[in-house]
């Protein structure tokens, strides 16, 4: 008998300009709420979630950093351990979006190599104002080949998809590279799992 | 960490007289998914235990005012604890009337130790001779709760001494996040994973009503003591004798075979064939699958399921265990097979108890054996027979009728008198008395006993030994929703000396409805997570800019920084290091304090001070450095905030180069601050032909020549900081009015002025030169005057030449040439800043010969190279 479910904790990062809704999102995600009130995060903060994916409980930890200018020195020493980065922009302010290629080079620099990353477009529901098409989103991650979504806090539009799809493209990662320690694996009687490596070697 | 003799005497500290800590240990307290940790003691008073659970302020505790008594839970009839033994942790459930508490121990002998400590406590109860225990002495624990948390009701600490409606499943209240917790780091702690699959599914058997229903199956119980023999006629009578196919079957013989070599090998045809005698009298209404078939020697169990019902069983396990000869053998003892259909457990034990009608005390013991040696061993923790939502138990229990003539007997059951016979049977008077099946019940026996007749017939025992009637044959059971229908013998089954008996039951088991259960798993994990984000440490504070207007050279300013703790935990906050840098802040600012603890509603004033000294003076003056620090202030598991910190320096002639000083002819005040940095870059000056010494140091110099030579202990007294400050405005601002200040504040200034530069007067990168020479006049006296920068090299000497002016003096004012050499042996060649922070012992030597090195210049003629332009310079020059 399997007495316990094996559980992952994967440690996500919010990153990009001020204003651009980093807590929004994850406000939305972790809360289900939504506040237009806009209080600058000064510092770092984070909330967990936890998520199923292919069967398997996964206990997200969200950082969410303060975008302001001042303090990127400093937020760019929490990079490390990050095992997936959201990088934010708005698609209501265009120097947000070109930053995007700062904070790309920002990853670079400080995050562990092998990080998921992913560019997400929010405040899409706001119309009127929009500054950044979406095709210059998806142009964008296409050049840097990084998953890219449109989304919206306050109309919770693709939140609960883009934590899933970074989630998921860790899960996947992980379940590739170490076959013995793949989630996949963990639940299955050790004798079948012998077998089975036996039979391939 | 481990809990030693230190720990158990705070804890005794804490206790009233009487009361004796025994052992005490760390624990984790779980509550929702949050880890607490706990200190738990075991008090002994006159003879009667308690379980008492500490919170501490600090741990280990250092003194016994760290701690708080959370709980005291009496150790009664209604305590009861339970070890779930994991690599990881131990788990203990403590259970007392309502009160449900999981503990998580590190497995380890002392964890062991307390652990049984704990069980021997509650054997002492079972021992007890005396009236059952009253607890008097906790009653004064009632009241007691941990200070400075606010309860909303009563609920909280201890009130489970008296009954209490309101502390049920306190463990996992969900919905009540005001549980006392001193927690460890939840998000980033090292164990949460574990602990939280465990609450999960704690919380998730909590709530199985949510996600079952029940659902009724008949449970068919036989037992048959067949002597031995064969199967020789169909069993159907016996299995299929109601309308309605059972759901379930356990089939149960005993003395299956018994022949010497099924006792020594366990080996048998018997089996197969009272197997197949069994499957072929199944009830023709369905159709069966086996489960399980378990033998040990004679005793043998065989566990059927209708077809329809075998994908929902799991978890099929059988054990055995001898009694018999030796208290091994399987000649007496029981078999076991327990499995999971649905939500539900069951266990099927059949038993044959140790024969002979006097013998009652053995077969009590036998069955105390098989509960305690019988265990699931595929099971981590095992599985005991009691760990099941139902238990069946059947078997040759032996109980005989005691008591009364075998002839009586008989002519009692002729007469259908029952009732008399039953309270004359062991067994009813062992159960009665709580010797045997505490917990068990059985269902009313009215058909006559099923032992001893005459094989092939319905006669009595017709031989020599003319036993007495027995009901041997017994089924009974322990659980909730086992209804019993029916509880029979079937005489015309011959074969034996014995007659069947069955049961039919009609139980409750509880079927999961998968849709349901989703949902109430995601419920409970959205829970969890909420939970866990609130129990996360919460802190505001008032203020993230800390702007200080006017900062100037020694003069302290400070400002609060109140950190309010509005979260559900206790908060140990701290400032952090940001990557590169030394320390937490720069070193012109100091934090009090700089690491604390705030409970929750509570608050914690920080001040922050600022001021510029003779260590941080020269880079703010040069532009090296700001009044600018981003502080992260750390909530130990959880977020950091940045507080900044600004000001505006005042610039000032302490911590500017002699370099820059000679260039400057006015007061430092009236020259832009642009032009200061640039002097202090270093670059070319205009204009004025430079002093040869800086103006302000031959002011102080000139005031003490004139004032100062008969000043006793000049240089070796403090100065006043209000004085001190006073000659910085003067020699900064400039001013008609003479120079503020006493002599030693005078001399003070001085030695700060020369302090407060990068750079000593003699570069550091000539000091291991000036050391090396010490002892040699010469060469000293060669580096002062080719190695040293031009203006300093001046400024020394026109220092050296005063000293030994004051020197002159030494009637008057007490001074002598070793002591002012080693004061300013440590001035002209101060450590580089990294130095100076270590350890002190190395230093000495090197004070001495700096101390030396300076001496030379105070005991020896000057007047060779000290000119007139020095000597005589003043400001108007
Ligand atoms: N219309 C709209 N407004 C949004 C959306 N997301 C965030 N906002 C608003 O944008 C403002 C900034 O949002 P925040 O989430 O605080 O921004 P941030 O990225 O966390 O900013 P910093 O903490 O300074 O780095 C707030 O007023 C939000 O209400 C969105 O999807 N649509
Ligand atoms: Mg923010």
């Amino acid at each position: 008998m399997a007495k316990k479910t094996y559980d992952l904790l994967f440690k996500l990062l919010l990153i990009g300009d001020s204003g651009v809704g980093k807590t929004s999102i994850l406000f939305r995600f972790s809360d289900d709420a939504f506040t237009s009130t806009f209080i600058s995060t000064i510092g770092i903060d984070f909330k967990i979630k936890t998520v199923e994916l292919r069967g398997k409980k996964i206990k997200l930890q969200i950082w969410d950093t303060a975008g302001q200018e001042r303090f990127h020195t400093i937020t760019t020493s929490y990079y490390r351990g990050a095992m997936g980065i959201m990088l934010v922009y708005d698609v209501t302010d265009e120097r947000s979006f070109e930053n995007i290629v700062k904070w790309l080079r920002n990853i670079d620099e400080h995050a562990n190599e092998d990080v998921e990353k992913m560019i997400l477009g929010n405040k899409c529901d706001i119309d009127g104002k929009r500054a950044v098409s979406k095709d210059r989103g998806d142009a964008i991650a296409r050049e840097y080949g990084v998953p890219f979504l449109e989304t919206s806090a306050k109309a919770n539009t693709n939140i609960d998809k883009a934590f899933n799809d970074l989630a998921t493209a860790i899960l996947d990662k992980f379940a590739g590279k170490e076959p013995g320690d793949a989630p996949d694996r963990v639940m299955v009687d050790p004798r079948r799992g012998d077998t089975s490596r036996r039979s391939c070697c | 960490m481990s809990f030693n003799q230190d720990h158990l005497g705070i804890i005794q500290a804490k206790l009233s007289s009487g009361e004796t800590a025994s052992t005490c240990h760390e624990a984790s307290l779980m509550q929702g998914c949050v880890c607490a940790s706990r200190i738990l003691a075991l008090v002994e008073h006159e003879g009667e235990w308690a379980l008492f659970i500490f919170i501490s302020s600090r741990m280990p505790p250092e003194v016994f005012t760290d701690l708080a008594i959370e709980r005291v839970i009496p150790i009664d009839n209604d305590f009861k604890c339970e070890i779930d033994a994991g690599e990881q942790s131990v788990d203990v459930y403590v259970n007392s009337r309502k009160l449900k508490l999981l503990f998580k121990m590190i497995p380890s002998i002392k964890t062991n130790n307390f652990v049984s400590e704990i069980m021997r406590s509650m054997e002492d109860l079972t021992k007890r001779r005396d009236p059952p225990p009253e607890f008097q002495w906790l009653h004064k624990y009632s009241g007691s709760s941990t200070s400075s948390r606010n309860k909303t009701d009563c609920e909280s600490a201890t009130t489970d001494i008296t009954e209490d409606d309101a502390s049920k499943e306190k463990m996992l209240d969900l919905d009540s996040p005001d549980i006392v917790v001193s927690r460890h780091s939840v998000a980033q702690g090292a164990n949460p994973i574990a602990a939280r699959e465990n609450v999960i599914q704690h919380q998730m058997s909590l709530k199985e009503n949510d996600y079952t229903y029940t659902q009724i199956l008949r449970v068919f119980i036989g037992t048959w003591n067949v002597n031995g023999l064969p199967p020789t006629s169909s069993l159907t009578p016996w299995l299929a004798s109601d309308m309605e196919p059972p759901d379930i079957y356990a089939v149960g013989f005993q003395e299956l075979d018994l022949s010497k070599e099924a006792f020594l090998f366990n080996d048998t045809p018997r089996e197969e064939e009272w197997r197949r005698s069994v499957i072929a009298a199944l009830h023709p209404g369905a159709n069966y699958k086996q489960v399980a078939l378990v033998r040990l020697v004679g005793m043998m169990l065989i566990l059927l399921v209708q077809e329809k019902h075998e994908k929902h069983v799991r978890n099929a396990a059988f054990e055995t265990v001898g009694t018999g000869i030796m208290g091994k053998m399987g000649n007496k003892g029981g078999v076991a097979i327990r499995m999971e259909i649905h939500n539900t457990s069951m266990c099927f034990v059949n038993s044959h108890l140790a024969a002979h009608v006097e013998e009652f005390e053995r077969r009590n013991q036998d069955y105390h054996d098989i509960c305690s040696r019988l265990s699931f061993s595929k099971f981590s923790p095992p599985k005991v027979i009691d760990k099941h939502d139902q238990i069946y138990w059947l078997g040759d229990l032996n109980y005989r009728i005691t008591e009364m003539e075998p002839r009586i007997v008989r002519d009692l059951i002729s007469h259908n008198s029952l009732g008399a016979l039953l309270e004359c049977d062991q067994l009813n008077r062992q159960r009665s008395q709580k010797n045997v099946f505490s917990g068990y019940r059985e269902g009313p026996i009215t058909f006559k006993p099923t032992y001893k007749y005459d094989p092939g017939t319905d006669d009595w025992d017709s031989s020599e030994k003319n036993r007495a009637p027995a009901w041997c044959d017994r089924i009974l059971w322990k659980g909730d929703g086992m209804d019993q229908k029916e509880y029979r013998s079937h005489p015309i089954l011959r074969t034996s000396d014995h007659k069947p008996v069955s049961a039919m039951f009609e139980s409750q088991v509880r079927v999961i409805d998968v849709v349901k259960y989703r949902r109430v798993h995601e419920e409970v994990l959205k829970k969890l997570d909420k939970l866990e984000n609130e129990f996360l440490p919460q802190v505001t504070v008032d203020n993230t800019e800390i702007i200080f207007d006017v900062v100037r050279y020694l003069e302290a300013q400070s400002q609060e920084l109140i950190i309010a703790n509005t979260g559900q935990v206790p908060v140990q906050f701290g400032f952090i290091k940001k990557p590169d840098d030394s320390k937490f802040c720069k070193e012109w600012l100091n934090i009090d304090p700089a690491v604390s603890f705030i409970m929750p509603g509570e608050k914690c004033d920080v001040k922050l001070e600022v001021c510029v000294d003779k260590k941080s003076a020269s880079k703010l003056n040069c532009g090296e450095d700001k009044l600018y620090d981003i502080l992260v202030l750390h909530l130990e598991g959880g977020k950091d905030i940045f507080i900044t910190v600004t000001g505006n320096y005042e610039r000032s002639c302490f911590g500017s180069s002699i370099e820059a000083l000679v260039h400057i002819s006015v007061p430092v005040r009236e020259i832009s601050i642009g032009r200061l940095v640039e002097l202090e870059k270093g670059e070319p000056p205009g204009g004025m032909e430079p002093y040869p010494i800086p103006k302000e140091i031959w002011f102080l110099v000139d005031h003490l020549y004139r004032h100062g030579l008969k000043k006793q202990n000049l240089f070796l007294l403090p100065g006043l900081n209000s004085e001190l400050i006073a000659i910085r405005n003067w020699l900064d601002n400039g001013s008609s009015e003479p120079l503020p200040g006493s002599l030693h504040s005078i001399a003070e200034a001085l030695l700060l002025l020369l302090e407060s530069t990068a750079e000593p007067i003699v570069p550091f990168n000539l000091h291991s030169v000036c050391l090396g020479a010490a002892s040699n006049y010469l060469q000293c006296k060669q580096i002062v005057m080719q190695e040293l920068p031009e203006y300093r090299k001046n400024v020394f000497l026109y220092l050296c030449f005063f000293l030994q002016e004051l020197l002159s003096h030494a009637n008057e004012n007490g001074l002598d040439a070793k002591t002012l050499a080693t004061v300013f042996g440590g001035i002209f060649l101060r450590d580089p800043p990294r130095l100076s922070a270590r350890g002190r012992g190395n230093l000495t030597a090197m004070d001495r010969k700096k101390a030396s090195f300076v001496y030379h210049f105070l005991v020896n003629d000057l007047s060779d190279y000290v000119t007139s332009k020095v000597l005589h310079l003043g400001p108007t020059t």
